[in-house]
């Protein structure tokens, strides 16, 4: 039970460095990979039912790693953490049952080094760590982008990679300030969380330092006017990588301000919550807008992402039970339904050929079991009751008018745009008349398979909130109330 | 005597091999094949002895009773010894291909390389201004010699003539420098001046200020801090691969042994005094150097372009030095020995490249290089991914401290203006990953054999991976700390 949480990270790494080495055929690598991926959602499992709820950072592990500069290993898990491991573990057995077929090697090369970084990303605690596998996990988006995407791939892998790097670097610079301040008092160095959250400062440097994070996490999001990297990315990528950018990365952000922003700037937030609620609002608007002009269904997906990452944003920052339990319960059920919608988005294509709303049209007739699933995931996206989504979204609609009856109008049209939008675009492609140029054909019994425990789960949290909620609620609504407390302090 | 003798043999055994090769080289029987391994033979006698002297923590002088005073003998000038050996052993294993394809390489080439090696490790042990001064010409005026080695070639020659009138004139200010101190101090020896500079008053040390900015011209043009930079894109370019190699990598890296020897021991009361003026030498250096960088369409002059960028970086260390930073000058220590390495590589392959074929290697050229050789092209990455310093690579670790020392020393908007230019670099760095990897094979070059130069390649790639993520818990690999301990080392044994 010790290291499990460094096995959860580096196995699939490991996996992929021995088949590298070895340089495996293609069969015995899908092998490796999936055994990867099912293995890591074993411990994952068992991690989750040795989990206490009652207490925060448990499983914690620290190992000296550049011991001259004070950089340790450092890695814990909290319920924070735990509801994104799920999610990784769960979508990544999905994702390589979706591209089975795949024969391009470098392809789930790619995907086992994403899982290590993201995984990693989540769990680290250690600020030059965390750095590190916020950075890695980069890198094989720009390769599957620029590969094996589509469309102008290499420019639009440029431009993610660029727009992100200016915001971990902003976030390293802010990283390595905190350190010396921390050698400065101390007299020793320490990159740990728990070390750094200990630091006090004085207004105008927090107001930088924060900023520098607040880049880094708001980029990857992204906010509105963070945000050109976003629909070229999410167009060109393949598949997978779409699943893992909007269900897991996006939400990288949100939990590195959780997580980092919260640990380290609790008052300075409070800053800035004016003008990120703001940029949430506009956002929700203008992504909804956008989304509603798009013709392309991935990137339409993207903009509809846009605006519900907007909305998780949204209840981080306005701090109240509702909020916070809304948003976290969100991320989890965004990622389960966006993952799902882009899925099946990616199955239009391999189906049908075409990604234009307006070239769609009349599946329903021909294809029923696509017809369900795709109808299914998109209106969980939207927030039909019943779903997961719901739930989430009700929840931060209600902090919204708990904080003010302006922002709990506005956020509360965004439900109803995302309904407009998804049920006129259901109705353009599912319905209508059917495009002549274009053959139906159903889902097969593979892919009803990947795609049915993401119906079960989505289904099991929007009927079913209670189950989860007694493993978030208490150390949620300690942590909220910490937060208030030092925030209380100043006002 | 004998002890001393054992300190000695390093540079003993690259001038007996330089001057035998020299000798050597008139006889038309003995193939350039050989003379590689004579060479190889000489350099690895002394990379030998520089490792094992190493551990003996010698501090002292070489034979005071024939050189006095003017040889020291420290871990310092060991560590920057070891860099050069090692960077002259690099050059010639990964080009034992490409002197064979190409037909103008003579038995000189192999003489020069070691009289330029011999040239620098006396400059990292010059303990006098004369001898500093003579050092750095031996090793220049070798260095000019193989920029201009391809005679019959255009660009080549006209590098060579730049290189040379430019550099032979800083050289000038260095003289210039050094009569103006010994005007001041009436001695050239570095300890004299460190206590003439001790035990005087700032206002009466006009002269020896005047003379120590004169040294400093010559240094910045030696590594091509704007505004000295004019020659070096071209000089880079126009010299051949491997010797394009040996200076970004060696050559370079032996200029910052004599300027932190002189800028952290004998100048320190007053380094003060230079700080507006690195700064404003850094600012210009990292735009520039961006600059030059970014605009390129050649791989060869993007990294000679972007080598100015890491000369910023590190005067970015020189000046927190001078505002009082304690990592600062151990900051540069490992910086330089992060950028050997990366530099090295990057330009190893690219002269492991020309070997195999007489493409210009643009961009463009490297379309679809991941398909014709994905290892080779998976090291090439692991350069660019050093030279731009992302995490998990030594050349991280080298930007974390520099940006940390800079902080420490307060220069905060240095360290972001830094951060800004590292940002910059992922783009012409990352340029050259994506055409490698996202473009189909358009060429139809056959692929090349595994050999030396690639395993010696090869190895290079892994020290960098373990320069940066190698923890000491595996105690038999070189890891992180290895490596800041022995740039702490270094720093520490100059004090």
């Amino acid at each position: 039970m010790q290291n499990i949480l460094s096995t959860i990270i580096f196995l699939p790494l490991g996996v992929a460095v021995v088949l590298a080495i070895f340089r495996a055929p293609l069969h015995i690598l899908k092998a490796g990979a999936i055994f990867s991926s099912l293995g890591t959602l074993l411990l994952v499992s068992l991690l989750t039912l040795s989990f206490n709820p009652d207490i925060g950072m448990q499983f914690s592990v620290t190992a000296p790693w550049i011991v001259n500069a004070g950089i340790t290993y450092k890695v814990g898990v909290d319920y924070l953490s735990l509801v994104l491991l799920l999610l990784i573990t769960i979508l990544m057995p999905l994702l390589y049952l979706y591209m089975l077929k795949e024969h391009r090697k470098g392809y789930w090369y790619n995907m086992m080094l994403l899982q290590t970084g993201v995984t990693g990303a989540v769990l680290s605690l250690d600020l030059v760590l965390f750095y590190l596998f916020w950075e890695t996990m980069l890198l094989p988006i720009f390769v599957m982008i620029g590969k094996y995407g589509s469309g102008n791939k290499e420019y639009n892998s440029m431009k993610i990679v660029l727009m992100t790097i200016l915001g971990s670097m902003s976030m390293l610079f802010s990283i390595l300030y905190l350190g010396y301040v921390y050698f400065e008092t101390t007299g020793v160095w320490s990159f740990a969380l728990s070390d750094l959250s200990t630091l006090e400062f004085n207004a105008q440097t927090s107001i930088w330092l924060t900023a520098g994070f607040l880049l880094a996490f708001v980029i990857k999001i992204p906010l509105v006017g963070f945000h050109t990297w976003m629909a070229p990315a999410y167009g060109s990528a393949p598949t997978p990588a779409v699943v893992i950018m909007s269900a897991i990365m996006a939400k990288l952000g949100i939990y590195g301000i959780w997580r980092f922003g919260y640990g380290l700037f609790d008052n300075t937030l409070t800053y800035y919550a004016p003008t990120i609620i703001i940029l949430a609002l506009l956002g929700l608007i203008y992504y909804a807008i956008r989304a509603i002009k798009e013709d392309n269904l991935r990137k339409m997906f993207a903009y509809s992402s846009g605006s519900h990452l907007s909305l998780i944003a949204l209840g981080l920052f306005l701090t109240n039970i509702y909020a916070w339990g809304g948003s976290l319960y969100f991320i989890a059920t965004h990622a389960l339904a966006s993952a799902g919608i882009f899925m099946m988005i990616g199955l239009t294509y391999h189906k049908f050929k075409t990604l234009k709303i307006s070239e769609l049209g009349g599946i329903a007739s021909a294809a029923p079991l696509f017809t369900f699933f795709f109808a299914f995931f998109a209106l969980s996206i939207a927030g039909l009751p019943g779903t997961g989504g719901f739930v989430g979204e009700l929840l931060i609609i209600i902090g919204a008018f708990k904080e003010s009856f302006i922002i709990g109008i506005f956020t509360a049209l965004t439900m109803l745009s995302a309904m407009v939008y998804i049920f006129w675009m259901l109705q353009r492609t599912l319905f209508g008349e059917p495009n002549d140029g274009v053959e139906y054909k159903d889902l097969t019994r593979k892919e009803t398979l990947m795609l049915i425990p993401l119906v079960i789960l989505l289904l099991v949290s929007g009927i079913m909130p209670s189950l989860f909620m007694p493993y978030l609620e208490p150390q949620l609504s300690i942590d909220l109330s910490t937060l208030l407390l030092s925030i209380g302090d100043i006002k | 005597m004998i002890f001393e003798f054992l300190f000695a043999l390093p540079a003993i055994s690259i001038i007996i091999g330089a001057i035998y090769l020299m000798l050597l080289s008139h006889n038309k029987n003995i193939t350039l094949n050989d003379f590689n391994h004579i060479s190889l033979f000489f350099l690895t006698i002394a990379l030998i002895f520089e490792i094992v002297i190493l551990d003996k923590n010698m501090s002292g002088y070489l034979f005071v009773d024939i050189f006095g005073h003017n040889f020291k003998l420290d871990a310092f000038a060991t560590i920057f010894d070891l860099m050069f050996t090692a960077g002259a052993i690099l050059t010639l294993l990964i080009n034992s291909d490409y002197f064979k394809s190409r037909t103008y390489f003579r038995g000189e080439y192999f003489a020069l390389i070691l009289f330029s090696v011999f040239g620098m490790m006396m400059l990292s042990h010059a303990n006098e201004l004369v001898t500093a001064f003579i050092a750095l010409e031996i090793a220049s005026l070798s260095v000019y010699a193989l920029v201009g080695f391809h005679k019959t070639k255009t660009t080549s020659s006209e590098a060579m003539m730049k290189y040379m009138i430019l550099g032979s004139m800083t050289g000038a200010f260095f003289m210039l420098g050094t009569a103006l101190i010994y005007g001041a101090v009436g001695s050239t020896s570095l300890e004299n001046i460190a206590i003439y500079v001790n035990s005087t008053q700032v206002e009466d040390m006009n002269l020896l200020i005047v003379g120590a900015s004169f040294l400093l011209v010559t240094i910045m043009f030696k590594i091509g801090a704007v505004p000295f930079h004019s020659w070096v894109v071209d000089v880079y370019y126009g010299a051949p691969y491997p010797i394009t190699m040996f200076m970004a990598s060696t050559f370079k890296i032996a200029i910052f042994a004599i300027a932190l020897r002189l800028y952290i021991t004998d100048f320190e009361p007053i380094n003060y005094i230079w700080t507006e003026m690195l700064q404003t030498i850094t600012i210009l250096t990292l735009i520039g150097g961006s600059f030059l960088a970014i605009s390129q369409t050649k791989v060869k002059r993007m990294l000679a372009g972007s080598s100015l960028v890491h000369s910023g970086y590190l005067l970015i260390g020189l000046s927190s030095i001078g505002l009082g930073s304690e990592l600062g000058a151990a900051a540069i220590m490992f910086y330089l020995i992060a950028y050997f390495l990366s530099a090295a590589g990057s330009f190893g392959i690219l002269s492991f490249i020309g070997s195999q074929s007489k493409r210009d290697m643009s961009y463009d050229d490297f379309k679809g290089f991941a398909r014709r050789r994905p290892y080779m092209a998976l090291m090439m990455s692991i350069f660019m991914l050093s030279l731009a310093g992302f995490p998990s690579t030594i050349g991280f670790l080298g930007k974390f401290y520099i940006f940390t020392s800079a902080i420490e020393s307060g220069q905060i908007l240095l360290a972001g203006l830094g951060i800004i230019t590292a940002f910059i670099s992922v783009y012409y760095y990352f340029k050259l990953i994506a055409m490698m990897y996202f473009y189909p094979d358009d060429s139809k070059q056959k692929k090349f054999p595994i050999d030396a130069s690639t395993i010696m390649i090869a190895l290079m790639a892994i020290i960098v991976i373990l320069g940066g993520i190698g923890t000491s818990l595996i105690s038999f690999f070189p890891s992180a700390d290895t490596f800041i301990e022995s740039a702490k080392l270094a720093i520490s044994s100059l004090k």
